[in-house]
Parts: structure tokens; C-alpha cells; sequence
């Protein structure tokens, strides 16, 4: 009796030949993706030019989540809102809470991993590449590992105490990794930018894939190296809060790393920084934050305008005049209301205008001078060289806000200083990164917030989304850390 | 492949004994005859008369003539025709005339059912549950397609629309679901050639920006699944094999069940031609109500000084929006024409069909073209080939309805505009309205927007029959089948800049242009032996062959946005967008082997079969997967009485369902750039490298039972499977980077019980009435998984609203949601609905009565549930129509403030009223004076879908916002509003 596969070896031969001869030829069955370059391309068998894609693609990763954050954590800031009504989440979430594991409050996770996953699989890959040089293998390891604080510092500014994982450069089938603390999060943050820092300190004087725009005059990797200075004087800051016990070890490094970053004490500098860059070509993201006047999605709250400063003249701090405009400048009667959502608005956000209307090439700020001053304040705060802290919170006070110099002294009372700092903060980063409500968090302030609905809450902390606890067997919401 | 009917009797059962041994040309005598129809006595074509026990045939020609040699002495003779009771019959010795009048198989106890690739038997023979479907029935009542003119006519399916759209899809689940994100739809063979039912997506995400995410876009397009170019009137009979056993030939492609549909043949005789015309109407079935504001309740809600400026002599209007722009009765037409008839050796149908079905919303419609050629022809006495050919044309306007993140969707954004709105056009400008969704006017929207599909299709195939030899006791027959099924579909949608919407947006207008273009070949080669033993004491037929299938699908698609006013081309936009296109092929080779054995005077049936089977899209793709079956029968003639039978049977077998393409890679994203240069990044699934196909095991068992000489059928069956080797796409730990993993792991079951039973109360000369009911009782559980319990993709929009999750020991359609909230803030969950309903009742009524017929349909879905977010969008605006009161402040809470969904998951307990026809058909002499030189013609009215009775809220229901979906169907998210349509028809024959 003949076995199965002696019998099918030889329907085989007859196959053979039926192919050759009938009908349609029977086609090659190693299909492989005709679709899309592979992963397993780019980490087994890298080069140059393929990982130049790939540094352009980390840019694209880190930029991701960006317009997303600002107005979410924007939301939650009560400095706008998100009436697309498209999810009622954008704007149930964040004004009458509580946030979900999924959609809102499930937000700025995946994306920031999807980054780190980019970033990782180019670190992987780059020490393979054949044809680079060292100095180009340390730039780009400089660079990559630059990119990966960036999107990590957003993870953990909304999660804040939860914490989050770092050792994420693992199979997709094996455990994921571990929880840890809000300080190590930082910790590690500030980990990778040093070691960036010294790749970059040794990285040659150009980067072997092009450098885009908005990084203009950071585009090489001395110049880069400022940015990841500045970086880390912010990731210090944020430490410092987190865990006071870190104190004035916390504040010296931060000043230590602004002194290698790009700040400066000229005003004419405070647009200065590293942006991300958005454009309406082909293969693009436009930034969907620059919002004609009569568009119907991001508006500004008043409260921005409530609670601004006065300038000399009565007009609101020119920070507010820059920013805002009414939804129709020449009837500010013009309102929209969402139903559903208990008030009507009347007020747009003009940060990302270009010659008076919406531009959606306009570039969304990583970190600027102006942000650095203010870090170097708080800084300076932190350490109670008030003296100090008052000379940058004039600089921005009264040359971003056009307002009267701040009439704190040596001898005001610390929560003033705080006070000080955050006002400069809302307005000189409002509707960039979303800083009212992490810095209202970061310092307890919480309830300073407008609640702005009725029974209405401002959330804390953004929750670890349901696909990742539920993942780790935790059911759709977790705290591993049982924070 | 499967062999038209019409040939069967000639070619296969004849086949045993068919040559006439000549060695006894001296005992011969010749019996002669005539055929009739025993209703009217008409002769009857194709009847085919053999001596008992053997199978050397005559076949009637067109008069119903007849003329077969027989031996000396009484013997009997069994007559047969498609449709009609078999009768065997007693010839004395010396009788030389036999005339018969045969009687109509009201419930096709007789038909032909396929056990194979070339293999065949009569349905009382067959080992597993057989589901028949007479053309007849699905084409009486004027329907979209053919999916939907099956809802309520198989036990075991769950046949289910996606929307009320005019060409919208339609999802079929046999048994099922039997996967989780693998191919959740049945293999369609049309004719012998494997027919793509695949849906390209239209594309409106991009105006919709349903989602972000491509596939998840493409999925709430409500697109067209491809079986909508099959015209209903052009076929003559559909059988759909239901278990892994009936379809395990066709190894990983039968998972979800085999739906085989035979076209029309033309019969020996004069030509027939029969023209049929319908005109008709629809209108909107059901559809969310509003509510109605005055100034007090409006206040409570929005800007008083807005509210105020809407009002109307000091008082707030409420206008009905969802008629403003469905309210609509459009016209409906169908002409068909069909040429059928043949000689001794050539047959021939040939049919043109065109139809236009107009949409309840503005702009919306389906218009299909139809032409199809079928011909036999008989090249000598072993040799036989059939050719079939059909054309298609399908031009398809859907409007813009389904989920929506910019107020494009009519459906979606109509529930942000309170009733005091008003949208009507003023001096020929619509307003843009100042509460409501990205300004979104929705009539502006129907009027003006264009989501347009349109499908060119080419469908051929070929068998030749060789009856290679054939003796007394043997026969080899070799059967070589193939055929293509190619179409191209283009896709247009336009949205432009003056929609108010659009005017919202920095660059307004947006026009999408996509193309796919579709190939599946085809062929396969059957060796089919018979062997008789001289004491004829069994039968046993062996058949072995090979099969390949080749498929390839090529989309494209190119957007542009920020549009010239009144500019249709997508080249006239300022901004374009990346172009995406997406290649996939799949190629599939098997063996297969089977053995059928009938004995004990065809008391017992055996079939055994296996098939090997090789495909590209596996992780190995020179691997081959082998699919093993084996089943029984046994039947006991006479055993209620006579003329009745019973018949036990069970039945084992094994199929899989293949990976879709692509699941096995890991992909870079391209087509982006950042400053200027191109840039790749990982991309968000996972990919399964060495990904298996999931295997499905049934076994079956039932009892089939047909009583009073056939005025009463029943077929009972019980039917348990399970899936293993799940193909799951979970969601890791998103830290990880992706957000979607493919792998194999898992194992799910489901317990079927099916009920088919029909009776003849009435049968007199003038009052024939036919009852049929169906009940299908499905139970779904998860038994394991290789990974924790997860959201499928899909699964819903957050736990607050309701969502698929999957988990052992739970059904994999249930749908579970937040209920409340721990004093940390997090949310509890439940279950709170299973999309799965409890169970499914039919009820066909088809009474006729002198030349009056009259039929109804009925069809009761208990139980199920929908996530109905198209009550959540209403009840989060505060626009319910019970929003004042406690019932609708609750629900509105549960949206705003409590964040738990239990009112949007909602029962989908229904009963519709699906198909009513009444038909007279003309006496000879109004015939002969109102359409000279017909032979007969009939008028009627139909209608389908004319009743609805539920509680759901809003429109259907029965939608799907995802498309056909193994599991997470039932999510309503502003469907199409389904439609009831009445037609007014006239056929006459020539």
C-alpha cells in the first residue's frame, strides 16, 4: 500500500505538468508584500539610505499625537474645547469626567509607543548598517535616542503618578514590560537624553539623513545636542515636582542642562526652538489645529480671557490679543453651540494663523526659548534665588504679555512665586502644550481650574487605557502601581 | 463542479447502465409515451424515463414524448423530472404505451444535491442537512440582491443587511460565526466557478474621516459586497451547504458554508421567451422621531438669544428633518427578458436584465445591466460542454450615511440639529445651522454630494464532460472545469466646497477617486469512477481530482481636497493627498479524494472524503493542510405510512478558513513624508509569521421526515462546531508599539438547532396552499484563547457606549459595557447584550387559488442586541423625542454624566413582514387579445419589507456600521434608513 505523501509527490509530477500545460499556469506561492517595505528588511538588512527613510519616519512618529495632546490636555485646562461632537468623549470626558480607558482618556499612549516602537527598531537596526560611518552611527543614535524623551514625556504627563513602562523594546508576544514610578519614568527620560547627549557630543558635524525644517539651526549634532539640553532641563523640572525629594538636585541639573541649551535672555529669541513642521503635501500631516475662524472643532475658552492681566492701555495681556480672536472679528455676538454641551462659545484660537487665516503648514513648537526662561525661573525658584526668578518672569511678563513688571518681591510668599510662574506659563504656551493643567497638577492647583459645567469635574490623570491593562489581565482598568 | 441540473438525469444517473448491450437486441421491445404536468396536463420537457433498478434513460422532447427500449416480460419503469415526484411504475409484458401525469415536489424532496467537486446525489440520499432555494422564490419579489432576497428562507443562516442603502452590503452567517477576524463570509460558486464576494470599500472615510485608521475607515464605507452582480431572476436554484462536512471539498474556503448557485439552462424545444416588467416605489420604513422644543425646554439647552432668533411668531417650529431629505417615494423599474430553448443537442438561455432602484434619500440609487449566455451543447456521445458567460454593469449611488468625525454623514449629523433648525434652502442658499455638527446641513448633503460606485463584470466558465467508459457495471467519467470572474469597480465621491460642512474645513470640497480591479481563475480536474457489482447490491462512486484558484485584488485610490467650485475631477484640488494603492494575491492548490458507497437498496449512504490543501497566504506556503470527512445516512421508506419516508443522519467533517492577505507581514508605512523627504515607520500590526489556517470541526446529526405523500416535510438538525487554531488579531499591550497582533490561538464552538418544515393543507384542483417555517437557534462560547480576554477590532466606541469583547467562556458576540463606577473612578462592566439573537423564526405562506397566488414572508428575530449609538448620538444631544421626560433625562445622564451604557445597547427583537406578492395569472383569451401571439401572462403587486415591529430605537434593527463582520456587526451608527418597496409587475411568455 503506498503511503499519502509518496501518492501526493507523485500528483505532483502530474501537477507539473498540468501547470505547463493547462489553462493559467499555477503562480509562484512565495508571495512576499508587494505593498509596503518590511520590517524584518529594514533591522536584518539596513543601509544608509534606508535608514535615512527611517530617521524622517522617527520625526513622523514623534509628531504624532502632538495636535492631539495639546487639545486634550487643552480641554482639560479649560483652556478650549473640542466640539466636533463627532465623539461625544472629546468633550464629555474632559468637562464633566470621568475619563474612559478607551477613547479620550485612553489617548496619547499607543501613539507615544508607536514612536518608541520606530525609535527602538532604528536603534536596532543602525549599529548594522554597513555603510556608516561611526560618527554617523553616533549621530543617529544621538539623535533617535533624543526622539524617544520626547515622546516618552508625553506619555507621562498625562499619567503623572501612574507611571508607566520604559523596557518597552521587546517581542510584542512576550510579557510587556513592567510598570514603573513617575520619578523612574523621568529617570530614564533623563537617561536617554545623556546618553544621547554624549553620542551626540561625538557624532561628527552632520547627520546622515536630512534634517527638516523646523529644526532649523539644531540641524546638526552640536546644535541638536542644545535641543536635548533643553529637553532635559524641562524633564529635571517636571522630576522635581513629582518627587520632591529629589529638591535642589532636581533644580541644579536643570539649570546645568539649560546652560548647554539654546536659552538666551533676549526676547527677540522667544520663538526660537524646535518645531514640528506640517505641511499640505502629498504623503503629509496638516496641522489640523489651524482652524479657520469658522470652523466648528478647537474653540477657545473665555475663561483665557477672564482670567488674563490687564496691560497698561486695558487691554488683556497681549499674550490673549495674539492667540485669540472672535469667531466673527466684526460681530462678537456670532456664537456656536453643540448640542449637547451646556454653553455656547464664541472665541477661536489664532496661534497657527499665517497672514490672518488658518495655515496648516504652520509649525506646532516642541520647546522654545520663551519655555526655557520660564523653566530657568522655576528653577530658580526650586533653589529660592528669587531674585533671579524674578528677572525671567519680568522678561516674559512684560515683553511676551506687554504687561507691567510682576510686583513680587524677595519676601513674597512662595505659592505667589508659583502663582507667577504658571500664569506666565498658561498664556506664553497656551494652546501648545496643553501646560495649564500638567502644571496645575504638578503643583496641587488643580481646583484653580474652572470646572466650567455643571456637575462638571477636572480630571487628574488620564487613565491606563483598557487595551493595556486588559493585555496584562487587569481587566479595562488598571494602577499597577497602585498609585 | 457542479453540473447543471438539467443534465444530470441525461449524464449521470443514466450513466450506470447506459449502453444498451446489444446481445439482446432480440428480447427488446420499445415502450412509448407521453409526459404531462398533472395541474394543467401540459407536456412536460426533460422528464426522463428509466427501468427500475437501472439507469439506462429516455428523455421527453418538447411535446412530452418519449420512447424507450426495454426488455421482454413486466417490468417497471421510474419516471423523473426536475420539480416533479418521481413515479415508478409497472409495464406489463405486453404493454408498448405508457402515458403519465407527474405531480409537483412542492418541497423539492427530489432535487439533485451536490456530496462533491463532480458528485451528486438525490436529496433523500444526502448525509448532511441540505438547504434548496428555488429560483422561483428568490426572484418573485422585486429585491436589491440576491443576499437579501434569501433573508428568512434558510434555517441555519443569519442573513443579515448592513443598511438600508440601495446596493448596500448584506452579511451571511451559516452557523457561524465561526471566526473572529478571518473571512466571515460563505464561498460563492456560481455555475462551477468560484464567484467573488468580496467588498471594496468606497472610500467615503475620506470625506467622513470615519476613522484614521484605513481598514477601520474603509469598513464604515457601508460598501457593496459583490454578490449584488448576480441577478436574481437569471437563476434557477441555490443550494447552500451548511456544515463542514457538506463543504469540506472545499476545504479552507467552506468554513463559513458553500452558497452554489445554478443559472438557468434552456430545455430541448421551441424557444421561450418571457418578458417581465416592474415598476414600483419606496419609502422611508422607519426612522428616528424628534424632539419637539418649546422656548422653556430649549433655554434649558442652548443660548437663549439663539433659540430666540429661530423662533416663528413668538414660537419655536419643529420641522422633521429625516423626512425633509428621506421622505422621498422614488420609482423603481426592472425589465427582463429571457430566450430560452435548444435542439437534441444544444441548449441555450440567454436573458438581458436591467433595473433601477431610486433611493429614499436624494441622489441615492442602483441601476444594474445584465446579460448572460448559457449554452450546452452535447459534442458526441461521451462528450459535453457547457459555457457560461455573464455580464454585469452596476452603477451604485449610496449618498453619505454611517459613522462621521466632519458632518458629512446625513444620518449622523441630523441628530446634533434640534427640530427648531430650519435647513431648507432660502432663495436657492441651504443655511448653515448654528447648533448642529461642523455646520452640516443635511439636505444640502443629500442634494449635493456624490458617493458613486460603478462595476463592470465579467463572469466565464466551462466544463467539458467526458463519459470516458462505460460498462455494465462500471463508468469513468472525467470532468474538467474552469472559469474567470474578473470586474472592475471605480469609485467616485464627491463632497463639494459649498456643503456647509465643507465650508468649515481650511481646504473645502473633497473628491475621491478609486479604482480595484479583480481577478479569480479557477480550474479543476475530476476523475469520478462508478462501480455497480453484478448483484447490484451497493453502488459505489470513487472521485479523486485536483483544483487551483488563483485571486488577485488591486485597489487605488487618490483624495484631493480644497476643490474648484463646481470642479468634479479630482485633479482640480489644491491639496492632494498620498495616493494609496494595495496589491493582494492568494493562490490556493488541493487535492481531493472521495468514496461514496449506496446499499442496501439505497437504504444506506456512505461518504467518506479528505482534501489536501496549499495556500500562499499561509505562513508555509508549501505546506499542505489536510481536511478529512465522513458521513451517513439511513432511510426508512414507508415507515409512517405510505409514501412517507424518515431518514437519520450524521455527519462529520473538517474545514478551515484561511488567514487573510497580509496577516502574515510586518510592514514599514511608506507613502509619508515630513519636511519634504519620505519617511517609514513601523507599522501598527504585528504580523503572524508562521500564521495557520483555523480549522473547523462539525459534526452533525438530523432527522429528515417526509409525510403524506409528500404534502408534509421536516428536517431537523443538530449541528455543534468548533473552531480551533483561532486567527485572532488582539490587542497587545500598546506600549509594545502596536496596537493589533495576528496569531493563532484559541477555540470557539457553536451549537446549531434548525428546524425546516413545510405542509400542504390544501391541495384541491383550485386552492393549492404551501406553508413553510424555519427555526434556527444559534449558542456561540469562546472555550479558550491563547491570549487574555480582548477587544476585538472594531469592537465598538468605549465601554461608556457599549463593546465587543471577547473571553473564554463567554459568546464571542456579546457585547458588554459600563455600568457604573468604583469609589477609584473605575468603571465596572457587564454584560449587557449578545448580538446573537435567541432564536429565528420564518413563516412562508404561498396560497394559490384558481389563477390567483398570493405568498407572505415572515421573519421573527427574538433576542439580540445592538449597540444602538445612533440612539446614544440622540440621547447625548438631549434630542430623543422623550428627552422631557424621566425615561429620556435618564438616558441623556447616562450619556452625560454617568459615562455607563446600558440604554445603548438594545434588544433587536423584530418581526418583518419581509415579502408579500399577490399574482393573477391571465386566461388564454385576455392573454391572446392583450399581448398578441403570448402564450401567457401574469400581473401582480409585490412588496417587501412592509412591516417593522420592534422597540428598537431609530431605523433598522439590522445594521452594521463595520460592514460584514464576523463578530462585531449590530453596531448602528447612522445607517442608510431601510426602506419598504412596493412594485406592480407583468410577465408574459412567448
Amino acid at each position: 500500500m503506498r503511503t499519502l505523501s509518496t501518492s501526493l509527490a507523485r500528483r505532483g509530477v502530474l501537477l507539473a505538468a498540468l501547470c505547463g500545460g493547462l489553462l493559467a499556469a499555477c503562480g509562484d506561492f512565495n508571495v512576499t508584500d508587494p505593498n509596503n517595505p518590511t520590517l524584518d528588511d529594514l533591522v536584518k538588512h539596513p543601509t544608509k539610505a534606508k535608514l535615512a527613510v527611517a530617521a524622517t519616519g522617527l520625526f513622523i512618529g514623534a509628531r504624532s499625537d502632538v495636535t492631539s495632546l495639546i487639545w486634550r490636555f487643552g480641554s482639560m485646562g479649560r483652556e478650549g474645547a473640542n466640539l466636533a461632537g463627532n465623539n461625544q468623549p472629546d468633550y464629555q470626558e474632559p468637562f464633566f469626567g470621568p475619563l474612559a480607558t478607551t477613547q479620550f482618556g485612553g489617548s496619547e499612549w499607543f501613539v507615544e509607543y508607536a514612536s518608541i516602537r520606530s525609535i527602538n527598531t532604528y536603534l536596532d537596526a543602525v549599529p548594522r548598517a554597513p555603510d556608516l560611518s561611526a560618527e554617523e552611527r553616533a549621530a543617529s543614535i544621538g539623535f533617535a535616542q533624543t526622539l524617544k524623551a520626547v515622546s516618552l514625556f508625553y506619555v507621562i504627563e498625562g499619567r503623572a503618578a501612574l507611571g508607566a513602562p520604559v523596557d518597552v523594546d521587546r517581542a510584542v508576544s512576550a510579557t510587556p514590560a513592567p510598570f514603573v514610578s513617575e520619578d523612574s519614568v523621568y529617570g530614564y527620560i533623563i537617561g536617554q537624553l545623556d546618553e544621547a547627549n554624549d553620542s551626540l557630543l561625538a557624532a561628527g558635524g552632520s547627520f546622515p539623513f536630512p534634517m527638516p525644517p523646523g529644526f532649523n539651526g539644531f540641524d546638526t549634532p552640536a546644535s541638536y545636542a542644545k535641543f536635548n539640553r533643553a529637553l532635559a532641563a524641562r524633564a529635571w523640572l517636571f522630576r522635581a515636582t513629582a518627587t520632591p525629594a529629589c529638591g535642589a538636585t532636581c533644580y541644579n541639573n536643570a539649570l546645568t542642562a539649560l546652560a548647554g541649551s539654546f536659552i538666551t535672555s533676549n526676547a527677540a529669541d522667544f520663538r526660537v526652538g524646535a518645531y514640528f513642521d506640517y505641511s499640505t503635501n502629498p504623503g503629509d500631516v496638516q496641522n489640523e489645529l489651524a482652524e479657520p475662524l469658522n470652523g466648528t472643532t478647537y474653540f477657545a475658552l473665555n475663561f483665557n480671557v477672564d482670567d488674563a492681566q490687564l496691560q497698561a492701555g486695558g487691554a488683556p495681556d497681549q499674550r490673549v490679543v495674539d492667540k485669540l480672536s472672535f469667531i466673527d472679528p466684526g460681530d462678537t455676538t456670532v456664537s456656536y453651540q453643540l448640542s449637547g454641551f451646556p454653553f455656547a462659545v464664541n472665541r477661536k484660537f489664532t496661534n497657527y494663523f499665517s497672514n490672518g487665516a488658518a495655515d496648516q503648514s504652520a509649525p506646532i513648537p516642541i520647546i522654545r526659548d520663551e519655555e526655557l526662561v520660564l523653566l530657568r525661573a522655576e528653577a530658580n525658584i526650586g533653589l529660592n534665588n528669587l531674585a533671579a526668578a524674578i528677572t525671567d518672569l519680568n522678561l516674559v511678563r512684560v515683553n511676551a504679555g506687554n504687561l507691567p513688571p510682576t510686583t513680587l518681591t524677595g519676601a513674597s510668599p512662595k505659592a505667589a512665586f508659583i502663582d507667577e510662574l504658571l500664569y506666565n506659563r498658561r498664556y506664553s504656551l497656551l494652546w501648545e502644550q496643553g501646560s495649564r493643567w500638567v502644571d496645575a497638577r504638578r503643583y496641587n492647583l488643580l481646583n484653580t481650574i474652572q470646572v466650567a459645567v455643571p456637575n462638571g469635574e477636572v480630571p487628574t490623570r488620564m487613565p491606563i487605557p483598557a487595551d493595556e491593562c486588559a493585555a496584562r489581565g487587569l481587566g479595562t482598568s488598571c494602577n499597577p502601581l497602585g498609585t | 463542479m457542479r453540473k447543471p441540473l438539467s443534465w444530470t438525469f441525461i449524464s449521470l444517473l443514466p450513466l450506470v447502465l447506459a449502453a444498451s448491450p446489444g446481445g439482446l437486441a432480440a428480447q427488446e421491445r420499445v415502450l412509448t409515451g407521453v409526459v404531462t404536468r398533472a395541474a394543467d396536463g401540459r407536456p412536460l420537457v426533460d422528464a426522463v424515463v428509466t427501468l427500475a433498478g437501472k439507469a439506462a434513460g429516455a428523455q421527453t422532447d418538447a411535446s412530452g414524448r418519449y420512447s424507450l427500449t426495454i426488455p421482454e416480460g413486466a417490468i417497471r419503469v421510474l419516471v423523473r423530472a426536475i420539480g416533479y415526484k418521481r413515479q415508478e411504475l409497472p409495464v406489463a409484458a405486453d404493454q408498448t404505451e405508457l402515458n403519465v401525469a407527474m405531480v409537483q415536489d412542492v418541497f423539492n424532496l427530489e432535487e439533485v444535491v451536490i456530496t462533491g467537486q463532480a458528485t451528486e446525489t438525490e436529496r433523500r440520499s444526502s448525509t448532511t442537512s441540505t438547504a434548496v432555494v428555488d429560483g422561483a422564490d428568490v426572484s418573485q419579489v422585486q429585491s436589491q440582491s440576491l443576499d437579501r432576497a434569501l433573508q428568512g428562507r434558510i434555517a441555519g443562516a443569519n442573513i443579515q443587511t448592513n443598511s438600508g442603502a440601495p446596493g448596500s452590503g448584506v452579511q451571511v452567517q451559516i452557523r457561524g460565526p465561526h471566526t473572529i477576524i478571518g473571512n466571515a463570509q460563505p464561498l460563492i460558486v456560481v455555475d462551477g466557478v468560484i464567484y467573488s464576494n468580496v467588498t471594496v470599500a468606497s472610500g467615503l472615510s475620506t470625506v467622513t474621516a470615519s476613522s484614521s485608521n484605513i481598514g477601520r475607515g474603509n469598513a464604515q464605507d457601508d460598501g457593496t459586497n459583490r454578490l449584488a452582480d448576480i441577478n436574481p431572476d437569471d437563476i434557477e436554484s441555490i443550494e447552500v451547504l451548511k456544515s463542514a462536512a457538506a463543504g469540506s471539498i472545499y476545504g479552507s474556503k467552506a468554513a463559513n458554508g458553500v452558497v452554489i448557485i445554478h443559472t438557468k439552462r434552456g430545455s430541448t424545444g421551441k424557444l421561450h421567451a418571457t418578458l417581465s416588467q416592474r415598476i414600483g416605489f419606496s419609502e422611508l420604513l422607519r426612522g428616528p422621531d424628534f424632539r419637539v422644543f418649546d422656548t422653556a425646554s430649549a433655554f434649558a439647552l442652548f443660548d437663549s438669544a439663539l433659540v430666540r432668533s429661530y423662533e416663528v411668531n413668538g414660537k419655536l417650529p419643529a420641522y422633521d428633518h429625516l423626512r425633509e431629505f428621506a421622505g422621498n417615494k422614488p420609482l423603481s423599474y426592472e425589465s427582463q427578458l429571457d430566450l430560452a430553448g435548444g435542439s437534441a443537442r444544444t441548449r441555450y438561455f440567454i436573458s438581458g436584465g436591467w433595473k433601477k432602484d431610486n433611493g429614499i434619500v436624494g441622489n441615492t440609487g442602483a441601476e444594474r445591466q445584465t446579460l448572460r449566455a448559457n449554452v450546452s451543447q452535447q459534442l458526441n456521445d461521451k462528450l459535453t460542454l457547457d459555457l457560461t458567460t455573464a455580464f454585469v454593469r452596476n452603477d451604485n449611488d449610496k449618498g453619505f450615511t454611517n459613522n462621521d468625525n466632519t458632518g458629512a454623514s446625513v444620518t449622523y449629523s441630523l441628530a446634533y440639529i434640534p427640530s427648531f433648525i430650519p435647513l431648507k434652502p432660502v432663495n436657492g442658499v441651504y443655511p448653515t445651522p448654528e447648533i448642529g455638527y461642523f455646520g452640516s446641513n443635511p439636505l444640502q448633503t443629500a442634494r449635493l454630494a456624490t458617493n458613486n460606485e460603478k462595476v463592470l463584470r465579467y463572469t466565464g466558465g466551462a466544463t467539458l464532460t467526458w463519459n470516458a467508459w462505460t460498462t455494465d457495471r462500471q463508468a469513468l467519467k472525467l470532468v474538467a472545469a474552469g472559469g474567470g470572474d474578473f470586474f472592475s469597480q471605480k469609485n467616485k465621491i464627491i463632497a463639494p466646497p459649498e456643503l456647509t460642512f465643507e465650508q468649515t474645513l481650511p481646504f473645502p470640497g473633497v473628491i475621491t477617486v478609486g479604482n480595484a480591479d479583480n481577478q479569480d481563475l479557477n480550474w479543476n480536474l475530476n476523475a469520478v469512477h462508478t462501480f455497480v457489482p453484478v448483484s447490484q447490491s451497493f453502488r459505489a462512486t470513487t472521485a479523486a481530482g485536483v483544483q487551483y484558484e488563483d485571486r488577485q485584488l488591486n485597489t487605488s485610490r487618490i483624495t484631493a481636497t480644497g476643490i474648484l467650485p463646481g470642479q468634479t475631477d479630482v485633479s482640480q484640488g489644491s491639496v492632494v493627498s498620498a495616493p494609496q494603492e494595495v496589491r493582494t494575491t492568494e493562490r490556493t492548490l488541493a487535492f481531493y479524494g472521495q468514496e461514496q458507497v449506496q446499499a442496501l437498496r439505497d437504504r444506506l449512504i456512505l461518504v467518506g472524503s479528505f482534501r489536501a490543501e496549499r495556500s500562499s497566504v499561509l505562513g508555509d506556503p508549501n505546506k499542505y493542510w489536510f481536511y478529512p470527512r465522513a458521513s451517513g445516512a439511513y432511510r426508512f421508506p414507508d415507515l409512517l405510512g405510505a409514501g412517507s419516508e424518515v431518514k437519520l443522519r450524521a455527519a462529520y467533517g473538517q474545514t478551515g478558513n484561511l488567514p487573510l492577505f497580509g496577516q502574515k507581514f510586518t510592514s514599514l508605512n511608506g507613502g509619508q513624508t515630513y519636511g519634504g523627504n519620505g519617511g517609514t515607520t513601523v507599522g501598527t500590526t504585528s504580523g503572524a509569521q508562521g500564521i495557520e489556517p483555523e480549522r473547523v470541526k462539525e459534526f452533525e446529526a438530523g432527522v429528515d421526515a417526509d409525510l403524506w405523500n409528500g404534502r408534509a416535510t421536516l428536517q431537523a438538525t443538530w449541528a455543534r462546531n468548533v473552531t480551533s487554531n483561532l486567527l485572532l488579531s488582539r490587542t497587545p499591550a500598546t506600549s509594545s508599539g502596536f496596537n493589533e497582533e495576528f496569531l493563532n490561538g484559541g477555540s470557539m464552538r457553536n451549537i446549531s438547532v434548525e428546524l425546516a418544515a413545510g405542509v400542504v393543507p390544501i391541495q384541491t384542483s383550485s386552492v393549492n396552499w404551501i406553508a413553510r417555517a424555519t427555526f434556527t437557534s444559534l449558542r456561540n462560547r469562546v472555550l479558550s484563547l491563547a491570549v487574555p480576554g480582548f477587544r476585538p477590532p472594531t469592537a465598538g466606541f468605549g465601554l461608556a457606549f457599549g463593546e465587543f469583547f471577547i473571553q473564554p467562556g463567554h459568546s464571542a458576540t456579546q457585547i458588554i459595557g459600563t455600568v457604573g463606577y468604583d469609589s477609584d473612578g473605575n468603571p465596572i462592566t457587564k454584560v449587557l447584550g449578545d448580538a446573537n439573537p435567541d432564536f429565528r423564526i420564518t413563516l412562508a405562506n404561498d396560497v394559490t387559488w384558481k389563477h390567483l397566488a398570493f405568498s407572505m414572508l415572515w421573519d421573527w428575530q427574538q433576542g439580540g442586541a445592538a449597540q444602538n449609538q445612533t440612539l446614544s448620538l440622540y440621547d447625548c444631544n438631549q434630542l430623543a423625542p422623550d428627552q422631557g421626560t424621566p425615561v429620556g433625562i435618564k438616558r441623556a445622564n447616562a450619556c452625560l454624566q454617568d459615562g455607563v451604557a446600558t440604554p445603548f445597547v438594545q434588544s433587536t427583537t423584530f418581526l418583518k413582514l419581509r415579502e408579500v406578492s399577490v399574482f393573477w395569472t391571465l386566461p388564454q383569451r385576455w392573454v391572446q387579445t392583450l399581448f398578441p401571439g403570448a402564450d401567457n401572462a401574469r400581473i401582480g403587486v409585490t412588496g417587501r419589507n412592509l412591516l417593522l415591529f420592534t422597540d428598537y430605537f431609530g431605523y433598522d434593527p439590522e445594521s452594521s456600521n463595520f460592514g460584514a463582520q464576523a463578530i462585531t456587526r449590530n453596531i448602528d451608527l447612522g445607517p442608510y434608513p431601510s426602506s419598504r418597496n412596493f412594485s406592480f409587475n407583468v410577465t408574459v411568455g412567448f
